[in-house]
């Protein structure tokens, strides 16, 4: 049961430059520097249930989604197979999660002063924009011209390569699937897959197109452009921007989990490195991490550790001959912190792994794009309540089947179904949901509670639907009912229900 | 903006807001880290053929190459021919101070063109240089202050003469290191970190610790999986016995 009180309020602050609740600048990009660039991007106007229904008529993309998601599943189940103990860890980090958020004050004061002690700078962002403001003052002051940019989905969240466009820097995506989707002006589709709705040879085209020259479709060629092309560019830059996976906050410490090495490129090369956390990455100690490392990439990928674990404790030291010579890290609020006491507590556990994606009968339908924000998959849902308040997920929060698969295979084990039936509860009685869809619970909250009523509701269906059953199944259904039976089949209420047949095995007993 | 203690308050302020979901602690540290790394160096000190089997099975499974001499006069040979079947011949190495023998002689023996990194900062034409030798160098060499059995990983603290670019701006990573490094647990390796962070002078006293699972890698491209996206394209172990 919930100890928590208070419900779900709107945000304090829509994404300045864009409507409330759409995502914003799907198509801008860095050749664009006009003015009003941020204000005049086109946004998704496309509803929801109308880029859902797109996405299952693009056939690469059914394709696509169903190898990738496939092949994350089975490696992920295959690595926790062979892991007896993940279990066990599983619950030893949601406890570190519940437990960071209940002194979270202190965990923070602690970062803040350990990354200081090491040398590094710390600020605060309340808002989307405060965060941007903070990270362009800090270019602006060290004169940058070319920025460097780990993956990063807090980056992604306030739109901070825009802003930084649009400001006359030139912005470089570094991770291999980021980069792909910022030459395409696209938006990633999966938490840690980016271009996964891709193929290669579009991306080939794509390359050929941006770069100017003849691209095999072959990803190790591809691979290795894009090796060549941004080595250059790590070597020139002047700032590094990341995210963090984690903040340890008894040493300071900023820890990037990659696979490709950009996140260590980008943290060793440049003057400046600036790190973007949600204020719910902090975690106490080191003790505390090995815990997440041994859970962590179990389940994005599959692999026991990723590529690179880097732990980043404030910038050069006096004996290094390399390293960044400021270090900033900015901690960010953006909606956070309203849910600590919200419906939307558990969120913030989130690793940012992506499993639920994988395993999510909606999301392999139906891919990230849909979506329609920054943050994809059944926690996306949550994470687009969380930034841009519940109205904007009316559609959102019935975009799951409550299947539960997202929580069992959750490495903090977060109980998102709960959450997406509170945020569905919760536009019902804020009157947010449409009214039919209103009347509809209504009616059959009422005739719930009528158990004498709901034993006459069978025999009563089964005479209303006899028009409509072939084959013991509705194929079709009149005006408002229709909707459903346009995409899919209803079961016909069964000749005898559950209730009746216990009803007369209690009669023969 | 919004300041340090306004950032804070609007926390406590929510905090006070609610108990919590459930009663929850944080891990618990070792009370004195360095007895705990203590004592996990003297399991170590019976276990590491274990700890040395269990790494060179992980790590050639990441496709790790996994070399064994007996001393680290030996070492250059078989960097030698690491380097000649892969027609490379530009190697940086971490300083023979931090990697506790001096190996240029060896590398330049073998026809190497090796490069020690300076345990001392230079100066900015200096560094200028040093980077475009970096950056052009096929092969580093570095040591390895954690060999890690579970997962075998490689963990490099940076700091005085061992540069975080070393293992990571050449297409092939040669890492060096002996028996003293191995350790079979993840969780060991968390012991090991709590130990360097209690002890002002140890490790912890670099700004950058990396723990290398392999090599670099991607599978953004139809999930195919690629080596040597940004760092290494190859990871070598050489392990010295004595």
């Amino acid at each position: 049961m919930s100890l928590l009180r208070g419900g779900l309020r709107p945000p304090s602050e829509p994404p300045p430059g864009m409507a409330p609740a759409k995502p914003a600048l799907e198509r801008s990009g860095p050749h664009l520097r006009e003015e009003n660039t941020l204000l005049s991007a086109p946004v998704e106007s496309r509803s929801f249930p109308e880029r859902a229904a797109g996405a299952t008529r693009d056939r690469f993309l059914q394709q696509a989604l169903t190898i990738a998601t496939t092949r994350f599943v089975a490696s992920r189940d295959e690595v926790f197979a062979a892991f007896p103990q993940g279990d066990a860890l599983r619950d030893r980090a949601r406890q570190i999660k519940e437990a960071v958020l209940q002194r979270l004050d202190h965990y923070l004061e602690e970062l803040t002063a350990n990354v200081e002690r090491a040398g590094g700078h710390v600020h605060f962002a309340t808002t989307a924009e405060e965060a941007r403001a903070i990270i362009l003052d800090l270019a602006r002051r060290n004169q940058v011209k070319l920025i460097v940019k780990g993956k990063s989905m807090a980056a992604e969240e306030i739109h901070l390569n825009e802003a930084l466009e649009h400001a006359g820097m030139a912005v470089a995506e570094t991770d291999l699937g980021e980069y792909i989707i910022q030459l395409a002006h696209e938006r990633p589709s999966h938490i840690i897959a980016p271009a996964i709705h891709k193929t290669k040879a579009q991306i080939a085209d794509l390359f050929a197109r941006e770069l100017r020259r003849e691209v095999a479709a072959d990803p190790e060629v591809i691979t290795g452009l894009a090796r060549g092309t941004l080595r250059e560019k790590f070597l020139q830059a002047d700032m590094g921007i990341t995210g963090a996976n984690f903040a340890v906050a008894d040493t300071g410490t900023i820890v990037l989990v990659t696979n490709e090495g950009n996140g260590r490129m980008v943290t060793s090369l440049p003057r400046v490195h600036v790190a973007l956390m949600g204020v719910e990455k902090v975690i106490p100690s080191m003790t505390d991490l090995v815990i997440f490392l041994q859970i962590l990439a179990k389940s994005a990928t599959g692999q026991k550790l990723s590529s690179y674990t880097t732990l980043v404790r404030g910038p050069r030291r006096p004996t290094e001959l390399e390293g960044p010579q400021e270090l900033h890290l900015v901690l960010m609020d953006n909606g956070r912190v309203r849910q600590l006491a919200g419906t939307l507590r558990e969120a913030l556990y989130c690793l940012r792994c992506g499993a639920c994606l994988n395993v999510c009968p909606v999301y392999r339908q139906i891919g990230g794009h849909a979506y329609g924000d920054t943050y994809p998959g059944p926690i996306g849902i949550l994470m687009t309540a969380m930034l841009r308040g519940t109205p904007a997920v009316k559609d959102l929060a019935h975009a799951s089947s409550l299947c539960g698969a997202c929580a069992e295979v959750c490495p903090v084990r977060i109980d998102i179904p709960r959450m997406l039936i509170e945020l569905r509860e919760h536009l019902d009685r804020e009157k947010i949901a449409p009214w039919p869809e209103r009347l509809l619970f209504k009616a059959c909250g009422w005739l719930l509670g009528r158990p004498a009523l709901y034993r006459l509701a069978a025999p009563l269906a089964r005479l209303g639907q006899a028009p409509f059953v072939r084959d013991g199944r509705i194929r079709s259904l009149p005006s408002f009912f229709g909707r459903w039976t346009r995409t899919r089949d209803l079961p016909a209420v069964a000749a005898r229900t559950f209730g009746e047949r216990w009803a007369a095995l209690e009669r023969g007993a | 903006m919004t300041t340090r203690a306004e950032f804070m308050e609007r926390i406590r302020r929510e905090m006070a807001r609610t108990r919590g979901l459930f009663p929850a602690r944080v891990a618990e540290r070792p009370a004195d880290p360095m007895t705990a790394a203590e004592l996990v160096r003297r399991q170590l000190a019976e276990r590491w053929p274990q700890a040395l089997e269990r790494f060179r099975q992980e790590f050639e499974r990441l496709s790790g190459v996994f070399h064994a001499v007996a001393s680290p006069s030996e070492v250059p040979a078989v960097v030698g021919r690491i380097a000649r079947e892969r027609s490379a011949r530009r190697l940086i190495t971490w300083s023979a101070g931090a990697l506790g023998a001096d190996l240029g002689e060896g590398f330049r023996r073998e026809g190497l063109d090796a490069v020690a990194m300076p345990d001392d900062p230079v100066d900015e034409a200096a560094a200028r240089e040093l980077r475009a030798i970096n950056a052009a160098a096929e092969i580093g060499i570095t040591g390895a202050d954690l060999a890690i059995g579970e997962t075998g990983t490689l963990v490099l603290v940076s700091g005085r003469g061992r540069p975080r670019s070393t293992s990571l701006l050449p297409e092939y990573h040669v890492a060096v290191f002996d028996r003293r490094a191995l350790v079979e647990t993840l969780e060991q390796a968390g012991v090991m970190l709590e130990a360097w962070h209690a002890d002002p002078a140890g490790p912890m006293s670099g700004g950058v610790i990396n723990f290398i699972t392999g090599p670099s890698r991607t599978a953004d491209i139809e999930l195919t999986l690629t080596r040597g996206v940004h760092g290494p394209r190859e990871v070598h172990a050489i392990f010295v016995s004595r």
